[in-house]
C-alpha cells in the first residue's frame, strides 16, 4: 500500500467515525441538553396535564429540548398499545407495572437500564418498588408516581356520629365488614363505599387487593399458575361472599358499577360514606375545603396486622421504535431529566409531584425528606396520622402473581366483566372462583408460560 | 332541405367558419370521468381496510414471542357463534337500535313541525334545536353520565325538589339502555329535523287550504297532507339512524363503558374488547363482520318492508 492510499484510508476511515451518530453517553459526555434538534414525542393520560405541560416546558427552555408533549383521552392503555404496535411517534409513556411489563413482552419499550444514570438511579430506589418494576432483571421505566390504592378511608365525623372512635377501628376486612352490617343497623344508609367503579382499575383491582390483604394469591409470583381456591374459609370466597351480602343488603349505589374515578372520589367526598378504599394521596383532596365535605374529618384505617390495599404506580417508559441514535439519545436525555434528576441534581418533577398533589415516589431521597413530612402532615387531618400513612404504605403489598405476567391487561378485563356479572347476577361464588383459575390456565396456555 | 356540406360551404361563403368538431362524451363515459377519482379514493379508504380485515379475520395474530399471524381459515367465525358475549351483545344492540330508532324519528319529526311553524325568536329556536347535533358524542356522554347518576343527576335533583330525599339512580340494568336511547336520539333527531323540515317547505300551501276547505281536522291534516310527502324521507332516515345506531361506540364508552357488568355492552363495544383490550384482533375482526351482516340484513329489510313501496309509490 502506497503511503497516499494509506493516509486517505485512515482519514476516511477517521472522517466516518466522527460521522457515526454515537451514543452521547459513549465518550462519556453524558449530558441531559439535548442535541438532535429532533421531537421527542411524549404521550400523558389526563392528570394534571397543566403542571406535565410547565415542566415540559421548562426542560425545553433549559435543556434546548424539543419535546411534543400532548394529552390522550378515552382508553389510555389502550391506545398507547396500538401506537407502540404501529411505531407510531411516540417516545415516551406513562404506565402502570403490569402494562409496562406488556410492552416489554411486545419489544415496543426499552429498560432504564440503558441510562447512563441507571447506577444512580438503582442506589436511590425503595427496594418494594424495585422488585415491584422489574421485570426479568429489568427496570421497566422511572418514578412518576406510587401509592396505596384500596386504603380505608374514615369519615370521622360520621363515624363519631354512629358512638364510634379509634379504639373501634377494624383491624381486618372481616371486621370491617361486620362493622359496616352493624352500623346499618344502628341507622347510617350508607355506611361503605366499595372499590367498584368502572375503570379498569376499579372494580377488578378491589377483588386482587382484597384477596391479597387476606392473605391470599390469585396466582403463583413466578409461574403464574392459578391459586385461587373454593374453600369457603379461603380468601377470594370471603371476599365474595362478603360482597354478594353488601350488594343484597341494598345500600351500595347500584350506580356504582357505572362511576369512573372522579365521581368514585366525589361520592366519597359528599361525606353519605363512613369508610372507603380509595387511594392513599387522595388524603389531600378528602381533607381540602374546597374540594370535600368532610375536609378535616376524613383519616386511615391503621395496619394492625393486616394489610390494606396494593401498591399503585406509574412509571415513565421509553418506547424502541424506529429513530435515529440522536433521538434516542435525547429521549433518555428527557426521561432521565423528568423521571430522575435535572441538571442541579434535583429529582424536580418528583418533588413537585409530591407537593402539589402527595404522589409518593419511588425515590428514597424523596420519601425521607423533611419537605416530604411537611407536605403529608399538611394532609393529614390528625398529626397521629403521619405514622398511619407511613405505616401503610410500608405494609402495601404488590400482586406480582398476576401483575408481572404478559397477560395481566387481559385477565384484569375479564375479571372486571366477570365481577360486575356476579354482582348484577347473583352469581355462584364457587363458579367464579372456578372461571378464574380456568382463565388464568388459559392465558398461560395462550402466552406459552 | 340543404345537405349538409352545402350548408357548410354556404357558411364558409359569408365567412363563418366552422371549428373542428369534438367528440362528445356518452353519459356512461361522463359518469366514469367524473367518478373514477371517488372510485379510486374508495378504493383507498373502504377496500383496503376492508381486505385487510378480511385477512386478519382467517388468521391468529400473535404480537408477543415475535410477531407472527397463523392462518386458521373461518374458525374465528365459527367461535364467534359459539361466544354468549356475541349473543348478548347482539341482542343489546337490536334493543338499544330498535329503542333509538323509533325516538329518534319521533323526536326528529316533532322537531320539524315545530320549526316549520311561525313561532316567536324562530331562529333561537332553530338553534337551540340544532346544538345537540354539533356537540360531540363524546361530551353528550359525559353529559349524560352526570344526569342519570343518582349522585349528580336531573332525577335526584327533582325528587329532592318535591321533598323525595332518596337519589334517582338511572343508571341501572333495568333502565340503562332506555338511557342510553334517549341520549342517543338527543344527538341524532336535529339531524332528521332539518331535512324533514326542507321536506315540509316543498309542501304546496294550497293544500293545507284544500284540506281547511274539507274541514279536515289537524290529525287528519297530517296524515292526508303533511305525512305522505314525508315518507320517503322517513324511510331514508331510518336506514340512516339505524346505521347510526349499530354503529354507536363513544357515547357508550363515555357513558356507562358497557356496564353496569355487560348490560350495555353493544357488538362496537364488544369488538373493541377483544380486540384492543386482548389484542386478539384476528377474532375481533370476524365479530366485526357479523356487525356488518347484521347492518346490511337491517337495512335490507327495511328496504323490503317499506323502502321498496315508497321507491315505486
Amino acid at each position: 500500500m502506497r503511503r497516499r492510499e494509506f493516509g486517505a484510508l485512515v482519514g476516511g476511515l477517521g472522517g466516518g467515525l466522527l460521522g457515526v451518530p454515537w451514543p452521547a453517553h459513549a465518550a462519556g459526555a453524558w449530558s441531559l441538553k439535548a442535541t438532535s434538534g429532533r421531537p421527542v414525542y411524549f404521550r400523558g393520560w389526563q392528570y394534571k396535564t397543566d403542571i406535565v405541560q410547565s415542566n415540559v416546558t421548562r426542560y425545553n427552555t433549559t435543556m434546548n429540548g424539543h419535546v411534543n408533549y400532548a394529552t390522550v383521552t378515552g382508553d389510555y392503555p389502550s391506545i398507547m398499545e396500538q401506537m407502540l404496535m404501529s411505531g407510531a411517534e411516540l417516545d415516551v409513556l406513562y404506565g402502570n407495572p403490569s402494562q409496562a411489563v406488556h410492552y416489554f413482552e411486545g419489544n415496543w419499550v426499552a429498560p432504564a437500564d440503558e441510562l447512563p444514570d441507571f447506577d444512580q438511579i438503582k442506589a436511590d430506589f425503595l427496594p418494594n418498588l424495585w422488585d415491584a418494576w422489574t421485570y426479568k432483571g429489568k427496570l421497566l421505566g422511572l418514578s412518576y408516581f406510587a401509592t396505596t390504592r384500596g386504603t380505608i378511608h374514615v369519615n370521622l365525623k360520621a363515624y363519631g356520629a354512629a358512638g364510634m372512635s379509634d379504639k373501634d377501628f377494624p383491624k381486618s376486612w372481616d371486621e370491617l365488614y361486620d362493622q359496616v352490617f352493624a352500623l346499618h343497623a344502628k341507622g347510617v344508609s350508607t355506611p361503605f363505599l366499595p372499590h367498584w367503579f368502572s375503570d379498569w382499575y376499579g372494580i377488578s383491582w378491589a377483588f386482587v387487593f382484597e384477596v391479597l390483604n387476606r392473605g391470599g394469591k390469585i396466582a403463583d409470583d413466578e409461574t403464574h399458575k392459578p391459586l385461587l381456591t373454593t374453600d369457603k374459609s379461603g380468601p377470594a370466597y370471603k371476599t365474595l361472599a362478603a360482597w354478594k351480602k353488601l350488594w343484597n343488603a341494598k345500600f351500595v349505589p347500584a350506580e356504582i358499577l357505572t362511576y369512573d374515578e372522579a365521581a368514585f372520589i366525589e361520592a366519597y367526598g359528599s361525606g353519605r360514606y363512613v369508610f372507603s378504599p380509595q387511594q392513599l394521596y387522595d388524603l389531600q383532596t378528602f381533607n381540602d375545603k374546597t374540594k370535600s365535605r368532610i375536609a378535616g374529618y376524613d383519616s386511615l384505617l391503621p395496619v394492625q396486622g393486616q394489610s390494606w390495599g396494593l401498591i399503585d404506580s406509574a412509571l415513565y417508559m421509553m418506547t424502541k421504535r424506529k429513530r435515529s441514535h440522536a433521538v434516542t439519545d435525547d429521549v433518555q436525555r428527557f426521561t432521565s431529566w423528568y423521571g430522575f434528576k435535572d441538571l442541579d441534581g434535583k429529582i424536580a418533577v418528583g418533588e413537585r409531584w409530591m407537593a402539589v398533589s402527595m404522589l409518593f415516589s419511588a425515590y428514597r431521597s424523596i420519601m425521607d425528606s423533611p419537605s416530604t413530612e411537611a407536605r403529608i402532615k399538611q394532609a393529614v387531618a390528625r398529626p397521629s396520622d403521619y405514622k398511619v400513612v407511613l405505616d401503610i404504605y410500608e405494609a402495601t403489598p404488590f400482586p406480582s402473581g398476576v401483575w408481572k405476567v404478559v397477560w395481566a391487561p387481559e385477565y384484569n378485563s375479564w375479571l372486571k366483566d366477570t365481577l360486575s356479572s356476579f354482582l348484577l347476577q347473583n352469581g355462584d361464588i364457587e363458579s367464579l372462583i372456578r372461571a378464574s383459575n380456568k382463565k388464568i390456565t388459559e392465558l398461560n396456555d395462550k402466552y406459552g408460560i | 332541405m340543404a345537405s349538409e356540406p352545402a350548408l357548410r360551404l354556404g357558411a364558409r361563403r359569408l365567412g363563418i367558419s366552422f371549428g373542428r368538431r369534438r367528440r362528445e362524451l356518452s353519459d356512461t363515459q361522463f359518469a366514469l370521468a367524473i367518478g373514477a377519482p371517488v372510485l379510486a379514493f374508495l378504493v383507498l379508504v373502504v377496500a383496503y381496510p376492508l381486505g385487510y380485515a378480511v385477512w386478519m379475520s382467517l388468521h391468529r395474530i400473535i404480537f408477543f414471542g415475535g410477531y407472527r399471524a397463523v392462518f386458521v381459515g373461518l374458525s374465528n367465525f365459527q367461535k364467534v357463534l359459539a361466544d354468549q358475549d356475541f349473543w348478548w351483545s347482539t341482542w343489546v344492540t337490536v334493543r338499544i337500535t330498535a329503542e333509538v330508532v323509533v325516538l329518534t324519528m319521533l323526536v326528529g319529526l316533532g322537531f320539524a313541525l315545530v320549526l316549520n311553524r311561525r313561532v316567536p325568536a324562530g331562529g333561537v329556536v332553530r338553534t337551540v334545536i340544532c346544538l345537540p347535533w354539533c356537540v360531540s358524542t363524546y361530551g353528550a356522554g359525559l353529559m349524560f353520565a352526570y344526569l342519570a347518576r343518582g349522585q349528580t343527576g336531573l332525577g335526584t335533583s327533582l325528587a329532592y325538589a318535591v321533598g323525595i330525599t332518596h337519589p334517582v339512580d338511572l343508571m341501572t340494568s333495568d333502565v340503562v339502555i332506555e338511557v342510553l336511547a334517549v341520549g342517543a336520539a338527543w344527538t341524532m333527531a336535529p339531524l332528521v329535523a332539518f331535512f324533514l323540515l326542507a321536506n315540509l317547505k316543498t309542501i304546496p300551501r294550497r293544500l293545507y287550504d284544500l284540506a281547511a276547505l274539507d274541514q279536515l281536522s289537524p290529525l287528519e291534516t297530517f296524515w292526508n297532507v303533511t305525512l305522505p310527502p314525508l315518507r320517503y324521507t322517513l324511510f331514508v332516515f331510518t336506514s340512516i339512524v339505524t346505521v347510526l345506531t349499530m354503529k354507536l361506540f363513544d357515547f357508550i364508552f363515555v357513558m356507562t363503558g358497557g356496564g353496569p357488568g355487560e348490560t350495555s355492552a353493544t357488538l362496537t363495544y364488544e369488538v373493541y374488547k377483544i380486540s384492543f383490550k386482548n389484542l386478539d384482533l384476528g377474532y375481533g375482526a370476524a365479530m366485526s363482520f357479523y356487525l356488518l351482516f347484521l347492518i346490511i340484513g337491517t337495512t335490507f329489510l327495511l328496504y323490503l318492508v317499506w323502502g321498496r313501496r315508497e321507491v315505486t309509490r
